[in-house]
């Protein structure tokens, strides 16, 4: 075990019944890591992170939080943990002020600091105006803001959050994206289990990846794009397709398959090369007319994908 | 913070959720009604001459254990929400994942929502005493009206354990609360049968405590009243006791099912 992980995973298996939600999940975060968990419905992340927090009992494994399981010590484990759950049900009697305050307290703090904290928390996820009214008058995406700063009230060393932006509007998405960022460069540590590939490309640096309760990647973003992409894709755009050009772009070594839509092509390179400047030739060499041509880069999506692909 | 200060919050949290709720304060408003109709049933019976002046300085206990009945209502509509909404609402999820041990959300929950209930008798208490005063005037015995409010505090234990119980173990507000319901309509009807048939060992259901504990205690009390039967140490000492005994199991069996098991997501 690495001595800068402050959340360690490993090895934790869960049954329901019969159904084996988790096996042998095991995964390792470092201190100041923004780590995107990823994986299709029902493959185990919110099993984990319900693990992580405590809330679920593992068959076998467990969990470390700088050093404290949750299970055992959740007094010590959770005083550094602040959680964000998927679609948030808050005490509605509660008004957002009364709520950040309580959960301060449940953290034992000061009510000075729970006044200050309360003050620049409602203001940093937008609801300012809104702290003195109910939460029962809220909006769903206003309650998932609200569940972002609650999430936020100990000053959290480790943020885990389930889905923190479902329900938000893109302005609310992008604000967040950049608070998160924000955060993870002040050195906390973020984990967060999202179906938004997007957003997960842009704000993590490290992804995990369950399918069917197990594992089948955990590491460095760039790591995963590299081993579950297994071919590069050049796109062209022509102002006409020939026959004689598409068999001569097929006929080319480094080409596996050449798809048409339109004037646009699809080409499938056998090798993680960029050959741009060839495919190019070729198409002038051919008499056609090239409008545009790009090596397209591979998104988290493609990764994805792929490793779904190679898991099952 | 300490493990006393995680319990306090949680208990000021249930006061809290427990207010917030239209039929607890339904309930406190309908015992208070009940207790003022009560009284001007019992000022027309004085009145027209049936009832002796004998009894009106000790009209106060009846305005009292009157309103005592509806305690026990109100303690199993508050046992038997106290765990369940939580996990109906999916709040539990958000609390349990505080630096808090599952025990101390309990025993805050606990006596959260049992303090909550005695601030109740004690304005029931409080109203049946006013009452009396104003209906009947001077009262005498008025120096035990602390222990009868005590005494109906601790009786309502029976029913408040037994929801409580059942909302953390079958995690639904309305089965928890209608299985102590039918518990008690059931208990208090087969009670003067099982007393009858068995005698003192019909004594161990849970209704036979939870009623008579109060009276008891003013029986023992209040030996010299014309109103009052004798008083019955041993019964006093038995109906205490079982009290006692059905309050730790119920509580057991919650606090065993609370750390032996997952916290279930919304179910509602």
């Amino acid at each position: 075990m690495a001595s800068h992980s402050v959340l360690n995973v490993s090895n934790l298996t869960k049954y329901y019944g019969d159904f084996k939600a988790l096996d042998s999940v095991s995964l390792e975060v470092d201190k100041g890591c923004v780590f995107g968990y990823l994986g299709p419905n029902g493959a185990g992340k919110t099993t984990t992170i319900r693990i992580m927090l405590g809330l679920l009992k593992p068959n076998q494994g467990e969990v470390q939080i700088a050093g404290a399981n949750p299970s055992k010590d959740p007094v010590h484990a959770l005083q550094l943990v602040g959680y964000a759950s998927e679609l948030p049900t808050l005490q509605t009697f509660f008004t957002a002020e009364q709520l950040l305050d309580f959960m301060g307290r449940m953290f034992g703090l000061p009510m000075q600091t729970r006044r200050e904290r309360t003050e620049q928390l409602l203001d940093l996820v937008g609801l300012k105006e809104w702290g003195k009214k109910k939460i029962g008058n809220y909006s769903k995406g206003m309650v998932q803001r609200l569940s972002v700063a609650l999430a936020l009230i100990n000053d959290p060393m480790v943020l885990i959050m389930d889905e923190p932006t479902i329900g938000m509007d893109p302005e609310g998405t992008a604000h967040f994206r950049s608070l998160f960022t924000n955060l993870s460069k002040k050195g906390k540590t973020i984990f967060i289990s999202s179906h938004l590939l997007d957003e997960v490309q842009r704000i993590c640096t490290h992804v995990g990846m369950i399918n069917k309760g197990k594992i089948v990647f955990t590491g460095p973003i760039e790591q995963m794009l590299e081993a579950f992409t297994q071919q590069w894709v050049v796109e062209a755009e022509l102002e006409k397709v020939t026959e004689k050009i598409l068999s001569s772009l097929k006929a080319l070594e480094f080409v596996n398959d050449v798809k048409v839509d339109g004037n646009k092509l699809s080409i499938e390179l056998k090798e993680k090369k960029d050959v741009r400047g060839e495919i190019s030739s070729e198409i002038f060499e051919q008499k056609g007319v090239l409008l545009s041509l790009n090596l397209r880069k591979i998104t988290l999506e493609d990764a994805y994908l792929q490793a779904l692909k190679g898991g099952q | 913070m300490d493990a006393l200060g995680r319990v306090a919050v949680i208990a000021g949290y249930e006061w809290r959720r427990a207010l917030a709720k239209k039929k607890i304060l339904a309930l406190i408003i309908l015992a208070i009604a009940f207790q003022t109709l009560i009284m001007v049933g019992m000022r027309q019976l004085f009145v027209g001459g049936f009832l002796t002046n004998e009894a009106s300085p000790l009209i106060w206990i009846t305005g009292v254990l009157e309103g005592g009945l509806f305690v026990q209502l109100i303690a199993i509509i508050v046992g038997g929400g106290s765990m369940s909404e939580e996990y109906e609402h999916g709040t539990a999820d958000i609390l349990l994942s505080k630096p808090i041990k599952r025990v101390e959300y309990m025993s805050g929950k606990f006596l959260g929502g049992f303090s909550l209930l005695a601030m109740v008798e004690a304005l029931i208490t409080f109203v049946g005493v006013t009452l009396s005063l104003g209906f009947f005037g001077a009262q005498s015995g008025l120096q035990f009206a602390p222990i009868m409010f005590l005494a109906i505090v601790y009786s309502s234990l029976i029913f408040f354990c037994l929801s409580f119980m059942f909302s953390e173990v079958f995690r639904g507000t309305t089965l928890a609360i209608l299985l102590a319901f039918a518990i008690l309509i059931a208990s208090s009807v087969i009670s003067p049968i099982l007393t009858f048939l068995y005698g003192i060992s019909a004594r161990a259901i849970p209704t036979w405590a939870a009623t008579n504990f109060p009276s008891l205690v003013m029986s023992e009390l209040v030996t010299a009243s014309s109103v009052l039967p004798a008083g019955d140490l041993g019964a006093l000492a038995q109906a205490s006791l079982i009290i006692a005994v059905y309050a730790i199991v119920f509580t057991l069996i919650a606090t065993y099912r609370l750390l032996k098991s997952d916290v279930t997501k919304k179910t509602t």
